[in-house]
């Protein structure tokens, strides 16, 4: 039992990190329609920002935070301003959107196995001391993970159905010509959902880089992202945030009962096993073309 | 009417889709507080003329002025020179709420108050969506949402209210209340309103002048009363053969 509540915890507070990065990636895809590749490395960008800031400039981990979730909103409005604007501006096919989003993925992930190297670092915070309930131990880096995931997530939904800028995402990610008509700037709802892309990528990529490790790579776990959105049912908000938890809850099950080993092995046959008797996902109403 | 110094004034306008060319020098003007209609079969122009003045499409060459001045290019700044456009096919945003779709008519205002006093102006024309406030615009019916992109339109407080094929795909008896509220906004709030439409004989019924579309030309100009006179126009637009 005490090995049950730990583990639960634990893929909590996963799912609440893998909530963030699906809600990012359905973001972008729902308002220019196309997967934004470049996530992944946006999140490693705001994972290494933060460790260095820590690291070498010997800032607190509050302050590293910051630092990173700015630089990182800043990388995504400008991956925004000089890759995808520009193409969205000659109307150019969603695929070439695509592929200019794998090139600034593999640019700043290259950048950054230049700077630092491919190898694996632990992030430079001092490990919290576990709480004890009776004989359950609990992490306190998965309640302040999950606990700030969670936060964010209810701003996030708070700016997108409590705003007006919220209701120009909105009106936006459904007709976007329509949207103009009544006002919306598309670029201004661009760099909007840019800004919040970099705020969801930088906070994920620090609380899995204190969770697992930092290293450019770690943007690869997105997939796992994009597998709960999946699970969840694709272009709803709730349902991302509900497969995420799904999938980290599984996750942790499957290490803490079976074998780390398996635990990638347990993610795809589940979503294989979901697929085949929910082909939309568990709360998905329609089907979607998604890449 | 002031025809002198007309609210929209379009001179010799020219839209190619690619190589072809959509509107082929095309004269028109709405003056403050006239309804115009411009008829037209398909395919002569009529939803392209719409899209080109709140600039969705750009055109080649001509001049597009309004109070005086030139159209922005851009659509999104359209709406804040006071006109609004309520798309062919009605265009609602159907998974938001009614509430919404009218906020987001209204996303150029700053001003809360305001804005809600509009809504309620809103209402008193179109009870019903004041019934279906937190209903998805996508539940309600095809009337419905026609009202709701008329209402959502007026958040906006246009001084010129454009209108493409307000009667697609309506009832009959949905097609002359709509029809009513048009010349009621027109009379009673002092709206200028320029429509497009199809159904030739109610929008030529509603109108002070109108313009016969053409294959992106206008063929024929003249008040509503002397086109529905026009033998031409019944046996082209009205299927009245004499």
């Amino acid at each position: 039992m005490e090995l049950f509540i730990q583990q639960l915890v634990s893929g909590i507070s996963i799912g609440a990190i893998y909530s963030l990065l699906a809600v990012g990636y359905a973001l972008v895809y729902s308002v220019y329609n196309f997967t934004n590749w470049a996530f992944d490395a946006f999140m490693a960008f705001g994972a290494f920002i933060a460790f260095t800031s820590i690291s070498s400039l010997f800032l607190p981990f509050w302050a590293a935070g910051a630092i990173s979730i700015v630089l990182t909103i800043i990388l995504a409005v400008s991956a925004e301003k000089l890759a995808y604007s520009p193409l969205r501006a000659r109307k150019a096919p969603r695929l070439f959107m695509m592929i200019s989003a794998m090139g600034v993925n593999l640019a700043i992930v290259n950048i950054i196995n230049l700077i630092y190297g491919g190898t694996f670092r632990k992030f430079p915070v001092d490990a919290l001391q576990p709480i004890f309930i009776g004989n359950v131990s609990i992490g306190r880096t998965d309640l302040v993970a999950g606990g700030i995931s969670f936060v964010v997530l209810a701003l996030l939904w708070a700016f997108l159905y409590r705003t007006r800028w919220g209701l120009g995402v909105r009106a936006s990610s459904i007709d976007i010509l329509t949207a103009s008509l009544m006002g919306i700037n598309n670029n201004g709802v661009a760099i909007v959902v840019f800004t919040l892309t970099g705020i969801l990528s930088s906070v994920a990529g620090i609380f899995y880089g204190i969770k697992y490790a930092v290293y450019p790579m770690m943007g690869m776990v997105t997939i796992k992202a994009m597998i709960a959105s999946i699970v969840g049912g694709l272009g709803s908000l709730p349902a991302a945030i509900v497969g995420s938890m799904i999938l980290g809850i599984l996750e942790t099950m499957v290490s803490g009962y079976i074998s780390s080993t398996y635990r990638d092995l347990f993610s795809f046959l589940f979503l294989i096993v979901i697929l085949l008797f929910f082909p939309n996902g568990l709360m998905g109403k329609s089907v979607e073309e998604k890449l | 009417m002031a025809e002198t110094t007309p609210m929209l004034d379009i001179k010799d306008l020219v839209v190619h889709y690619g190589g072809i060319c959509a509107l082929n020098g095309v004269n028109l003007h709405v003056g403050q507080g006239e309804i115009v209609a411009v008829i037209g079969a398909n395919g002569a122009g009529k939803s392209t003329l719409m899209k080109t003045i709140v600039a969705v499409k750009s055109y080649t060459s001509g001049t597009i002025m309004y109070k005086g001045m030139p159209l922005p290019k851009e659509s999104y700044k359209v709406v804040s020179t006071g006109i609004t456009l309520v798309p062919e096919g009605r265009r609602i945003f159907a998974p938001l709420t009614v509430r919404e779709n009218l906020l987001a008519g209204a996303y150029t205002r700053w001003d809360r108050q305001h804005i809600n006093q509009t809504m309620e102006e809103v209402f008193a024309l179109f009870p019903r969506l004041k019934e279906r406030i937190n209903q998805r615009g996508g539940t309600l019916s095809g009337g419905e949402q026609q009202m709701l992109a008329v209402g959502r339109a007026l958040m906006a407080k246009p001084d010129l209210l454009m209108l493409d094929e307000p009667s697609l795909g309506l009832a009959p008896i949905v097609i002359d209340m709509m029809f009513e509220t048009i010349t009621r906004l027109n009379r009673e709030m002092g709206l200028t309103i320029l429509l497009v439409e199809q159904n030739a004989s109610i929008a030529l019924e509603l109108c002070h002048r109108a313009y016969v579309l053409k294959t992106g030309e206008i063929s024929m100009e003249g008040t509503g009363k002397e086109l529905l006179e026009d033998p031409r126009v019944q046996a082209s637009y009205l299927g009245i053969t004499s």
